[in-house]
């Protein structure tokens, strides 16, 4: 392969050199994106576990160095408490199995609405097809915090709903919808419904109406071919979009704290508050090390069983 | 009528009291402005394998999808089997489809695919699974029943394909360029295998394709489609040899088409003028025309003799010079170039090994043909 820029001199010899240390330009590729989550997310995620394994101190930074040095020997000092502290105060481990049930109910939600929405809009004329799907994307042009706080304006005792709902005399009382579970399953659910819908259309464009007619040919009614053709081969899509609303609603801290009870404690609260209000950073970071562990072993699973899946495909 | 008589050699197309199988009655169908298929009607018999053959776009496959029942007829009607099939959904269907990209499930194996359509019926579980290994048997696949579509080759899946749209013993199969994505050799065992398939279960096969020489092969009887209209129905020797347009005449085969005037008209004879030539045509037969109707003689280059000495006794001889010789191996193709440079097609069959005389480059010869050979057309 010799393009335009191996006909220079310096050029060649430079590409020469790259490709002596095994850095052809495929790795040069690579090599961006690969230094980039090293810089941004590796070294930072160190930081933290490094900080999860420290004591806490009223200083600043609000914790010990993890390894101290007398002037002969460096001291490594690990210190467990702060997980063996997650474990003993039932507060986390409630905080963590309501932060996945929100979660999972929601994408469950989010998949019930979101799977009727891309069929629809995949299956639609070209013309139409992209404007529905400008659509989708259109909220994100407005701030998601913005877009948060104007539920309140609908769910609250005074609000838009409760004053409609008043107004025509279907109601007497207003209906208490702020603060409650329901405005953050409502909330997660609006908010990353476009993250459920964009996953699942990619998948669903690519389906290939002539399965469906064969399906159709040989005897399946529409709901027949539906279970037996359409849902199996969106299974990819299916998982990508619960997955994309999944697991950031498991660390989700502005919806339960704008639209949330006082006793909805999401973990993302928890952290939050271990580490602005208790300033106890150690803990926070166990919190947070903790969380992650808790996600990726179910996605690593995930993971192994789709490339099964893929090696039989 | 008699069942045991295949229906090549009963031939009710040609009279008698059998009722036709499937009916097609002025079918119209429109997509917008665009009129894919215009007022076609055509009668399809038990145990026929009829070929629509046209060029893309011709609408042949409009009309397979509205017989399968994915298109809905603007206007006309659909019987089969004496059933009106107007409103009916395609699960609800007497019809089966090869569908042309074969449309095999991805995510099932060979046999789940094949099993389908028969548990889609209600059929239990054993009955479904030891029909399908039946049909994969017959289709010789049956050490692919585990595999994935994608795992076979071409011609596997094109079975596959053909195992499942058969198992459940339609009535009418319809099948989409069944052969299309199949190298030569390939198909001609396949078109073989059709056949022999399609006598043993006397399932009404319909078969849409674009190539010529496979509609030759296949059908009892075959229907000439152009433009959303069926030009002309017959069987296959027919159509080769008595083409009713010069549409016909030159899609199917290859031909020499000559314009001319009629200048003779009698009850045993006529004479065309035919500037191409520069000469005259004499036609050995009676022909329905009038005296200086514009005409077109066509001839099929097989039927052009080729000679060294202007041919003894025959009308139709012309003078030109070989421009061109294609060895083909069983034939070899001569384009002969005329005194005025119209240029004629001619082939001989290689009927030696090793022809010192045969004939080359630039040699000057003399084209001929019998006085039955061409056909006159009048549109």
């Amino acid at each position: 392969m010799t393009g335009a820029i191996e006909r220079f001199p310096p050029f060649r010899w430079t590409a020469a050199v790259l490709r002596r240390l095994g850095l052809g330009g495929r790795v040069l590729v690579v090599a961006v994106p690969f230094l980039w989550l090293l810089v941004f997310f590796l070294i930072p995620f160190l930081v933290v576990a490094k900080i999860s394994l420290s004591e806490p101190a009223i200083a600043m930074p609000p914790y010990l160095p993890l390894v101290e040095w007398d002037g002969a020997r460096a001291l490594l000092t690990l210190n467990f408490e702060n997980f063996a502290y997650l474990l003993s105060d039932p507060l986390y481990l409630n905080a963590y199995i309501f932060s996945i049930k929100v979660a999972f109910i929601s994408a469950i939600i989010a998949l019930l609405v979101g799977y009727p929405m891309a069929y629809y809009i995949a299956r639609s004329p070209e013309p139409r097809r992209s404007l529905l799907l400008t659509l989708v994307i259109l909220p994100f042009w407005t701030s998601f915090l913005l877009r948060v706080y104007a539920w309140q304006g609908f769910l609250r005792s005074n609000g838009v709903i409760n004053n409609f709902l008043l107004g025509t005399g279907i109601i007497d009382q207003p209906l208490v919808m702020l603060q409650t579970d329901f405005a953050v399953y409502l909330g997660i659910v609006y908010t990353y419904l476009p993250f459920m819908i964009l996953p699942l259309y990619a998948n669903l464009v690519k389906l290939d109406e002539s399965l469906l007619e064969a399906s159709a040919d040989l005897g399946g009614r529409p709901l027949v071919t539906f279970f037996h053709i359409t849902l199996p081969l969106s299974m990819p899509g299916i998982i990508a979009g619960f997955m994309l609303v999944f697991v950031p609603a498991i660390g989700e801290f502005v919806i339960p704290e704008l639209l949330g009870g006082p006793d909805t404690l999401m973990i993302g609260r928890v952290l939050w508050n271990e580490f602005f209000s208790n300033r106890d950073w150690p803990v926070a970071s166990a919190v947070a090390i903790a969380m992650l562990i808790v996600l990726v072993v179910p996605i690593m699973i995930l993971r192994s069983v789709q490339a099964d899946k893929g090696e039989a495909a | 009528m008699n069942e045991t008589v295949p229906v090549a050699l009963r031939k009710p197309w040609a009279g008698g009291s059998e009722p036709p199988f499937v009916r097609i009655q002025k079918i119209t169908k429109r997509f917008g402005d665009f009129t894919a298929v215009e007022d076609v009607s055509l009668d399809i018999y038990k145990g026929e394998l009829f070929c629509l053959l046209g060029g893309s776009g011709c609408g042949k496959s409009t009309l397979l999808r509205m017989l399968a029942g994915f298109e809905t007829p603007s206007s006309g009607r659909i019987e089969i089997d004496g059933q009106d099939m107007a409103g009916k959904a395609p699960y609800e269907r007497p019809t089966n489809m090869m569908f042309q990209s074969y449309a095999l499930f991805p995510h099932m194996s060979v046999e789940k695919n094949v099993a389908y359509g028969l548990q889609r019926d209600g059929i239990g579980r054993a009955e479904a699974h030891d029909r399908a290994t039946d049909m994969l048997k017959m289709v010789q696949l049956s050490q692919f029943a585990g595999r994935k579509p994608h795992q076979l080759s071409g011609g596997q899946r094109q079975r596959v394909a053909l195992a499942r749209s058969l198992v459940k013993r339609p009535k009418l199969l319809l099948l989409d360029e069944p052969l299309g994505a199949l190298d030569k050799k390939l198909r001609e065992e396949t078109q073989f295998e059709l056949v022999k398939i399609q006598e043993t279960l006397g399932v009404t096969f319909i078969v849409v394709t674009h190539d010529q020489e496979e509609a030759m092969t296949l059908s009892t009887r075959i229907g000439v489609m152009n433009e959303g209209v069926i030009v002309q129905v017959g069987e296959p020797s027919e159509i080769y040899e008595h083409p009713g347009s010069r549409f016909v005449a030159d899609f199917i085969g290859s031909v020499n088409l000559f314009e001319g005037r009629v200048t003779e008209d009698k009850p045993d004879y006529v004479e065309i003028g035919a500037p191409d030539l520069g000469g005259s045509i004499h036609v050995g037969h009676g022909v329905s025309c009038t005296v200086n109707q514009q005409v077109w003689y066509a001839i099929r280059p097989e039927k052009v003799r080729l000679s060294r000495e202007r041919p003894e006794g025959r009308r139709n001889a012309y003078e030109g010079v070989i421009d061109e010789v294609a060895y083909l191996g069983n034939l070899s193709i001569f384009r002969i170039r005329l005194a005025n440079g119209v240029l004629v097609r001619a082939t001989r069959a290689n009927l030696s090994r090793y022809d010192d005389e045969a004939l080359t480059w630039d040699e000057k010869v003399w084209i001929a043909w019998d006085d039955t050979a061409g056909v006159v057309l009048t549109r």
